[in-house]
């Protein structure tokens, strides 16, 4: 038994919408996925953060219901609903009981078609999100560490800016950011709407003739992506955290894209990397060393090549130490490759996990419309185990060579106390400062100027 | 294109099946269940299901932080960790490089009732896979070197999820002292010093007593044969001797008297409020109503807390809780993030006249269906895969003594009327029965007022 892209049907609205329904029994769920091409891509390049709150604000107020009507209708059914943005687009995620799928369809109509876009929701959701980025900084300062890393490594194409804003531009952004954006960035053609799961019948004819065929087009395509240019020679961000226990470190440079043709390939040599527990990186920082609780890599893979990175964090007197560790692994790995024996316990394991991400009608959602997105066919799911069997070791290599940095040519971006980190810092490069506390991801000062605020 | 639809599988749809209870209340899939008790006392559970080629597993061992004692806090949660540490017959690291190098991902979590294990995997490594977990469970080696680095990594799990976390500082010391006699009080992931401290012998004596298969519950669920599934159960387990039970948690919780504060100052930009109140153990008859008074406090933006002190007054800027649903009466927390500059003596004032209102008139027809909607889909969302399935059947089996009641779980939750949920808000949310713990930025000028 393999996995394979379920039975479905598709539909092209005459507006552009894009639908697809994945019939599916097993539970009495109904779960969707709706893809609005744009995302982070339609913000003012000095407003990041207005397709996060458009996002956000979908479900606060949507046709005749204000915020709170709205949250009482979807969860008096036991329903969720949430739209988030991302770099290339806003994801809208829901599932309800298969008894309420009109309703579900409905106030996702509401939710794209007609949002309140309140100034008042709008002025609370922006407070709010900036006190939650503080409120992360003093309870998982990790979790921001990509963010950092990407503003640092992509400078001012879009990739380097947080999708979901900073504590400074969230503050800027107004009611004309936000009504700017949805009538330029929200319509028809835009739309990919997944439903997955015990679907009634009829319902692709319904939908077909309901609001979201009336739905016009937006003005423009979205914004095109330049490729990113890849960062050469090694330089470091210093975030000061004073008093941390722990510095927390990412590596990174620019990757590979979504199409990229060596995929397969590229999910085995990252899955021996620092893809999984006993991966090079896991098993000097995590098992022999005992440095770190845990260290990982990955590719984020957009319609151009986002970062590759590496993630640990060592108590703070070892952080030198850890660091060496990590870019010696890399520099292991570009000089020793991989071999046969390794490639074959990576595929094992990739053929074995897999099917574990596309159980669920809501996985299948959320696939299929990636899928969409992304145009990449259904041969993306279906020919995958062939292509994984297919993986040799010159193609590894390969991969190696196109995909992951030389250890000298990174942003290195460490989150910690620089009073004590800053000179093993410096080994590796010129070090740029920045305060935990800031209000920006991006905005650092060069060595030699630290006493800046 | 078009990608042509291919017939459903009849005996999944259950649209022709009887239309006698609404779908959403019942689970199928109980006469598909089977559970055994092998001859050492280890209790089996499998559930066929062939959705996709994998197996989730759930080995729950009834060892938590419950069973430690002082000067040997975290003992249950660096055994999660040894556990991978390497056997008499496989060397460190092995156990982790043949499971996947046959497909098998794994990982594991240490609570304060359970350590458990969990291996996902595809179908045809099942044998493998109990190979290995067995081994574990009858030759683990405790090699010096080995404890040593892991203690490494324990510690930098401890700065991860503690001392560099205002969330995890607070509520460790909120949970210290919460209680006085029972053994909750202990952090799972261990004291600082005792992490540095465990001796062998006491690794080795807490090995034979809770890693025992009498002490053990398997459940497996996803793309297996049952029959096959016990026959290398039994090949693999049984051979392991049963050991005396585990000693039982004598400590008994004396009824809190007066409501306990703690004040945090540490470095932070946003102050913390949370709340634990002393709450029943899971298999308590009245843990449905636990769970949906939980639920209508704390879950979605439509929850009591989140309106009141979230979108309407705007004193917090996140809301949540949990219930510690263990094998003795626990807590239940409530907790609040703060913007900056928060005066968390206000947040309190309001929380208090939220709940003093949910203690004296419970809750809405309206919210109570609310709650109970969304338990079910919540229910039903983990149900839909077979790690859902398979840790469900592990936690009905172990903390209310019966897989079988999972099968029940809907219409328990649909029994719950407004009157039992007004009487359950009444006994937990007492104030003199709660820890209130704040954390404050160490720059505020904030006190906490008696």
């Amino acid at each position: 038994m393999t996995v394979r892209v379920p039975e479905h049907e598709r539909l092209s609205l005459e507006n552009g919408v894009s639908l697809i329904l994945v019939p599916r029994r097993d539970v009495p769920l109904v779960a969707f996925s709706a893809v609005l091409r744009g995302g982070a891509l339609g913000d003012p390049s000095s407003r990041p953060g207005v397709a996060s709150m458009v996002a956000g604000l979908l479900e606060k107020g949507a046709g005749e219901r204000n915020a709170y009507a709205f949250a009482d209708v979807v969860e008096g059914v036991g329903g969720s609903f949430g739209a988030g943005a991302g770099a290339e687009a806003i994801t809208v995620r829901g599932q309800f009981l298969a008894r309420d799928q009109q309703l579900m369809l409905d106030l996702l109509a509401d939710a794209l078609l007609r949002p309140l876009l309140e100034e008042e929701e709008l002025e609370e959701m922006a407070s709010r999100h900036v006190e939650l980025i503080k409120a992360a900084k003093d309870s998982d300062p990790a979790e921001l560490i990509g963010t950092y890393g990407r503003a640092f490594l992509f400078g001012d194409h879009p990739y380097g800016r947080p999708v979901f804003g900073s504590e400074a531009s969230l503050a800027a952004i107004d009611r004309e950011d936000v009504q700017r954006y949805y009538e330029a960035q929200f319509g028809a053609e835009r739309l990919i709407l997944v439903l997955a799961g015990d679907i009634d019948d009829g319902l692709l004819a319904r939908m077909a003739a309901d609001s979201f065929s009336r739905w016009p087009r937006t003005p423009a395509p979205p914004p095109v992506l330049p490729r990113p240019r890849a960062f050469t020679g090694r330089r470091v961000l210093l975030v000061d955290f004073p008093g941390s226990a722990q510095t927390y470190f990412w590596i990174g440079n620019v990757g590979v894209d979504k199409r990229y043709p060596r995929r397969a390939a590229l999910d085995l040599v990252n899955t021996l990397f620092g893809g999984r527990f006993t991966s090079l990186l896991n098993t000097e920082l995590r098992i022999k060393s005992g440095l770190s609780y845990g260290a990982r890599s990955s590719f984020a893979r957009g319609s151009v090549p986002g970062e590759f990175s590496l993630r640990s964090f060592a108590q703070t007197e070892n952080t030198g130490t850890a660091i060496d560790l990590a870019l010696r692994t890399l520099d292991r790995l570009r000089r020793d490759g991989v071999n046969r024996s390794m490639l074959d316990s990576a595929r094992a394991y990739t053929l074995g996990q897999y099917p574990l991400g596309l159980e669920t009608a809501a996985d299948w959602a959320g696939m299929l419309a990636e899928i969409e997105l992304y145009g990449l066919g259904r041969g993306y799911i279906d020919d995958y185990p062939a292509q994984l069997a297919a993986v040799d070791v010159p193609e590894a290599h390969a991969v190696i060579e196109e995909a992951f940095p030389t250890s000298d040519s990174v942003a290195i971006v460490a989150i910690g106390d620089a009073a004590r980190i800053r000179g093993a810092l410096a080994e590796y490069g010129p070090v740029s400062h920045m305060s935990l506390t800031g209000s920006e991801f991006s905005g650092w000062w060069a060595s030699g100027d630290e006493n800046r605020p | 294109m078009s990608i042509p639809a291919a017939s459903l599988d009849p005996v999944r749809d259950p649209r022709r099946a009887s239309r006698a209870a609404p779908r959403e209340l019942t689970v199928s899939g109980r006469e598909a269940v089977r559970a055994t008790t092998l001859a050492n006392g280890m209790r089996v559970i499998v559930w066929p299901v062939h959705n996709i080629p994998n197996v989730a597993l759930y080995n729950w061992v009834r060892a938590g932080s419950r069973n430690e004692s002082p000067g040997a806090t975290g003992l249950a949660h660096f055994f999660e960790h040894m556990m991978f540490n390497g056997t008499s017959r496989h060397p460190p690291g092995e156990f982790d490089r043949l499971m996947e190098a046959e497909g098998g991902a794994n990982n594991a979590f240490t609570s304060d009732d359970v350590t458990v294990y969990q291996d996902w995997f595809p179908a045809r490594a099942l044998e493998r896979v109990l190979d290995l977990e067995a081994d574990r469970v009858a030759h683990l080696a405790f090699t010096p070197e080995v404890i040593e680095s892991e203690r490494g990594v324990v510690a930098s799990e401890r700065r991860l999820r503690v001392e560099d976390n205002s969330h995890g500082l607070l509520a460790e010391q909120v949970q210290a002292a919460a209680f006085v006699a029972h053994p909750y009080r202990f952090p799972t992931i261990g004291w600082p010093a005792d992490i540095q401290s465990w001796r062998m012998e006491d690794l080795q004596a807490f090995y034979r007593t809770y890693y025992a298969p009498n002490n053990l519950t398997l459940a497996l669920a996803g793309d297996v044969d049952v029959d096959r599934a016990f026959e290398l159960a039994r090949r693999y387990f049984e051979p392991i001797p049963a050991q005396v039970p585990p000693p039982p948690v004598r400590a008994v919780e004396p009824e809190q008297l007066c409501e306990r504060r703690i004040l945090i100052r540490r470095k932070a930009q946003t102050p913390l409020l949370q709340c634990a109140y002393k709450a029943p153990r899971a298999a308590d008859p009245r843990a449905p109503a636990v769970s949906l008074l939980l639920c209508a406090l704390v879950e979605g933006d439509a929850s009591r807390l989140h309106r009141s002190l979230v979108e309407d007054r705007r004193l917090a800027i996140e809301v949540g809780g949990h219930w510690q649903e263990g094998f003795d009466p626990g807590l239940l927390w409530l907790s609040l993030a703060l913007p900056e500059g928060a005066d968390p003596e206000e947040a309190r004032e309001a929380l208090d006249a939220e709940l003093a209102a949910v203690a004296a008139d419970g809750i809405t027809e309206a919210e109570l269906e609310r709650a109970r909607n969304l338990a079910t889909v919540g229910l039903w969302k983990k149900l839909a895969a077979v790690d859902g399935k398979a840790q469900l059947l592990g936690e009905y089996e172990v903390f209310h003594g019966d897989w079988s009641k999972l099968f029940d779980a809907p219409a328990r939750i649909a029994a719950v009327s407004t009157e039992e949920l007004r009487a359950i808000a009444l006994e937990i949310l007492d104030e003199r029965r709660r820890t209130l713990g704040v954390l404050v930025p160490d720059t505020a000028p904030v006190s906490v007022r008696r």
